[in-house]
């Protein structure tokens, strides 16, 4: 037991690096700013009272290390410094919009999971028939199209034509579960179509790769039935990879969530982030990447964990 | 009257379509025609008229791609089977330097405007195209999947949209022609756009924009990506070690924030995109290439070579490129998809190309208003991009199973 409490610790040391590594990457990449933020911020035209002051509000005349130290331990505490356009504190801004985000991607998750494994695992039964080669080309499209698409196209015919659902998901105070759930139903199918797609062809993959292996054939030709195939030797081996896949796709829905909420106008992060970017707000944008980053890396580990608990061959690496 | 006579022959179409099917043992269309018409009952139920209406278009739709596919697809094994490639493969520096010729004189063209700048792309083009038809891949083309041949199409048509756009088009790319959202008509087929400029037009301009930005920025990456990777086989050891940790770093960082992040820090410009797409899609070349290279590396023939004295640059030109071009070409493939999409999201998001410059996800965003009133036209630009990406992945599938050799 030991063994696996120090592997899993030694894969959470590495993610704890990369995140610090990836932290310096967002900080200093607003330091190669031709200039500096005082003057990307008030433009060319700012007198050089107004660029000191600034500089000064923002503590720009430290050096960068110390601004990074500062910046770091402000974020273990949830703490990003003030937006320079409207001059509120970040987490303010962000925080609620967070939440709302986690909500639209595991309302999404929860629809998806169960509806992909078992749908992969259909088609991985079938595979080679018309229905498997059916469903190939059209996860294929799923996948191929912009997040965009489909969501319009969804709008189009749930919010125009049938009118079934709101095509803007804005949320108020007070709203009771169900309402959310409700105004909330369209960016959650987009999302649910698009990791549908993802998560049905690696589940399908998975499953396929492992009904060839030579135990499996062994339990068939000993003349068990094929669900007991399936359920009592198939599906303990296919454990590892299944939730392998699940943890990618949901990685995904983390950064699909940002196109999904423009489209829908929803107030998550991703709206912030896209935001911040076009008004070059900084801190926010900092804030947001990082965030985004930490929740992607915190998913991957996620994957790489489950894989070693479902998995004993991880366990004792050659 | 006509929709009892249109219902009636839906269905006798497909349970006599079934029966045939049935009769001579085809099983798979059997159960793909009976079970259509089983879902038809339940649809016809529910939706109507209209719902069997709309299946009975998208019939006709795919019958329609099927049949161009499966013409294009022997079109092209007849080009195959006279080997019209022949003569451009037997000099490798005569086949390069006429290619070079013609793009150094497209871009001549365009710079002193002789207007023929077009016609020089095409040419250098369709010499790429010609170089692979050969009797050799007559036979493979022959055994193409009909979704291959639809992908190669499609490429091909946008190809030939994005080239001669200028001819194409009725109006200029930015030239205001009447009011703005004017509805459809003999002079624009689809309508004007937010601004009263001609919606047929700008998607045939944004092919030569949207696809060439993309295919420029999967280029660059590829470079990029490629010669780490060649570099970290061929040297392996500390370099190799520290390339590898760099992709590490850079793959955990979600593609679409790390774009997001440089646009914000640089500002919305073009290069800044072809840069931030080739920073973020390089590690996963580098893997590919690292792994396949790594591959080869270990051959004998790499061994003899390295005794006959030939230096890192030889090793990578003339052994292991040639030997690793099939997986690389299928990675290109897959990589301009999602470089594609990356680029499409941006400009959705209003940080890709610049207006005036036709752009098909800057297109879906500014009339996104239309839909709200029950009209498609702004969802056409979204379907031109979903619709190439689903060709490449289509032809990328077939050449991903072709040189696996996978049954499965």
């Amino acid at each position: 037991m030991g063994d696996i409490l120090g592997l899993i610790g030694r894969r959470l040391g590495l993610g704890l690096i990369i995140l610090l590594v990836i932290s310096v990457i967002i900080f200093f990449m607003v330091e190669l700013l031709p200039g500096d933020i005082a003057q990307a911020v008030l433009g060319q035209g700012a007198t050089e009272e107004n660029l000191r002051a600034l500089r000064k509000e923002m503590g720009l005349d430290q050096p960068a290390i110390v601004r990074y130290l500062e910046w770091l331990g402000g974020a273990v505490t949830l703490d990003f410094g003030n937006s320079i356009v409207t001059d509120e504190r970040v987490t303010t801004l962000i925080g609620d919009r967070f939440m709302n985000t986690l909500f639209l991607a595991s309302y999404a998750a929860v629809i998806a999971v169960p509806f992909a494994i078992i749908l992969g695992v259909i088609v991985a039964l079938l595979r080679n028939s018309i229905f498997d080669r059916v469903a190939n080309v059209m996860t294929l499209t799923s996948i191929s199209s912009p997040e965009f698409f489909l969501g319009y196209i969804l709008i189009l015919y749930f919010a125009v034509k049938w009118s079934m659902f709101p095509a803007i998901s804005s949320l108020s105070e007070g709203m009771s579960f169900w309402a959310l759930l409700e105004r909330t139903f369209l960016p959650a199918l987009t999302l649910v179509l698009v990791v549908t797609a993802h998560m049905m062809r690696m589940t399908r993959a998975a499953i396929i790769n492992l009904l060839a292996s030579p135990y499996i054939e062994m339990a068939r030709l000993k003349g068990t039935p094929p669900w007991k195939v399936i359920v009592r030797h198939a599906l303990p081996n296919a454990w590892a990879p299944i939730i392998n896949v699940v943890a990618l796709n949901l990685a995904y829905l983390i950064t699909g969530v940002v196109l999904v909420e423009v489209v829908f106008v929803y107030p998550g992060i991703g709206q912030a982030l896209v935001d911040a970017v076009s008004k070059r707000d900084f801190p926010v944008v900092q804030a947001s990447c990082l965030i985004f980053a930490a929740t992607f890396i915190l998913l991957n580990l996620a994957a790489d964990v489950g894989a070693i608990l479902t998995n004993p061959r991880l366990r004792h690496p050659k | 009257m006509s929709f009892t006579v249109f219902v009636f022959g839906y269905y006798t179409v497909l349970l006599v379509a079934s029966c045939i099917a049935a009769y001579f043992n085809k099983r798979a269309v059997f159960m793909l025609l009976f079970s259509l018409t089983l879902v038809s009952f339940i649809l016809g139920i529910v939706g109507g008229v209209g719902a069997l209406q709309t299946v009975a278009a998208l019939a006709g739709l795919l019958a329609l791609a099927g049949m161009i596919s499966y013409g294009f697809r022997e079109f092209l094994v007849y080009l195959a089977e006279g080997d019209v490639g022949a003569p451009l493969r037997g000099n490798n520096t005569l086949f390069l330097s006429v290619v070079g010729l013609f793009t150094v004189l497209a871009f001549a063209s365009s710079a002193y405007g002789w207007g023929l700048t077009e016609i020089f792309v095409f040419l250098a083009v369709a010499m790429i195209i010609l170089l692979p038809l050969s009797p050799d891949t007559a036979k493979e083309l022959r055994t193409a999947p009909m979704t291959a041949a639809f992908g190669l199409f499609v490429i091909f048509t946008y190809l030939v949209m994005g080239v001669f756009a200028s001819y194409i088009a009725p109006h200029g790319e930015a030239e205001v022609i009447s009011s703005a959202f004017a509805p459809r008509g003999e002079d624009m087929l689809l309508g004007a756009d937010q601004l009263g400029r001609d919606m047929f037009s700008r998607i045939i301009y944004g092919a030569r924009n949207s696809v060439g930005l993309a295919l420029v920025a999967t280029v660059a990456a590829f470079i990029l990506g490629a010669s780490a990777g060649l570099l970290a086989a061929t040297k392996g050891g500390w370099l190799d070690q520290l390339l590898g940790r760099i992709a590490d770093v850079i793959m955990s960082i979600p593609s679409l924030i790390f774009a997001l992040l440089m646009l914000s820090i640089f500002g919305p410009d073009i290069s800044v995109i072809i840069v931030a797409v080739a920073i973020i899609y390089a590690p996963r070349v580098f893997r590919l290439t690292r792994s396949v290279a790594g591959n080869v590396v270990v051959m004998d023939y790499i061994e003899a070579a390295k005794l006959r004295g030939e230096g890192n640059w030889y090793l990578i030109r003339r052994e292991i490129l040639p030997n690793s071009t099939a997986p690389l070409i299928a990675e290109f493939g897959l990589e301009f998809c999602f470089v594609f999409l990356l680029v499409a999201g941006l400009s959705f998001l209003g940080l890709g190309i610049q207006p005036p410059t036709a752009d098909w996800g800057s297109m879906v965003r500014e009339n996104a208003t239309l839909i709200s009133f029950g009209d498609i036209t702004p969802l056409i630009p979204a379907a031109a991009i979903a619709l190439l990406t689903v060709s490449v992945n289509f032809v990328v599938d077939w050449m991903l199973h072709r040189s696996s050799g996978l049954k499965e």
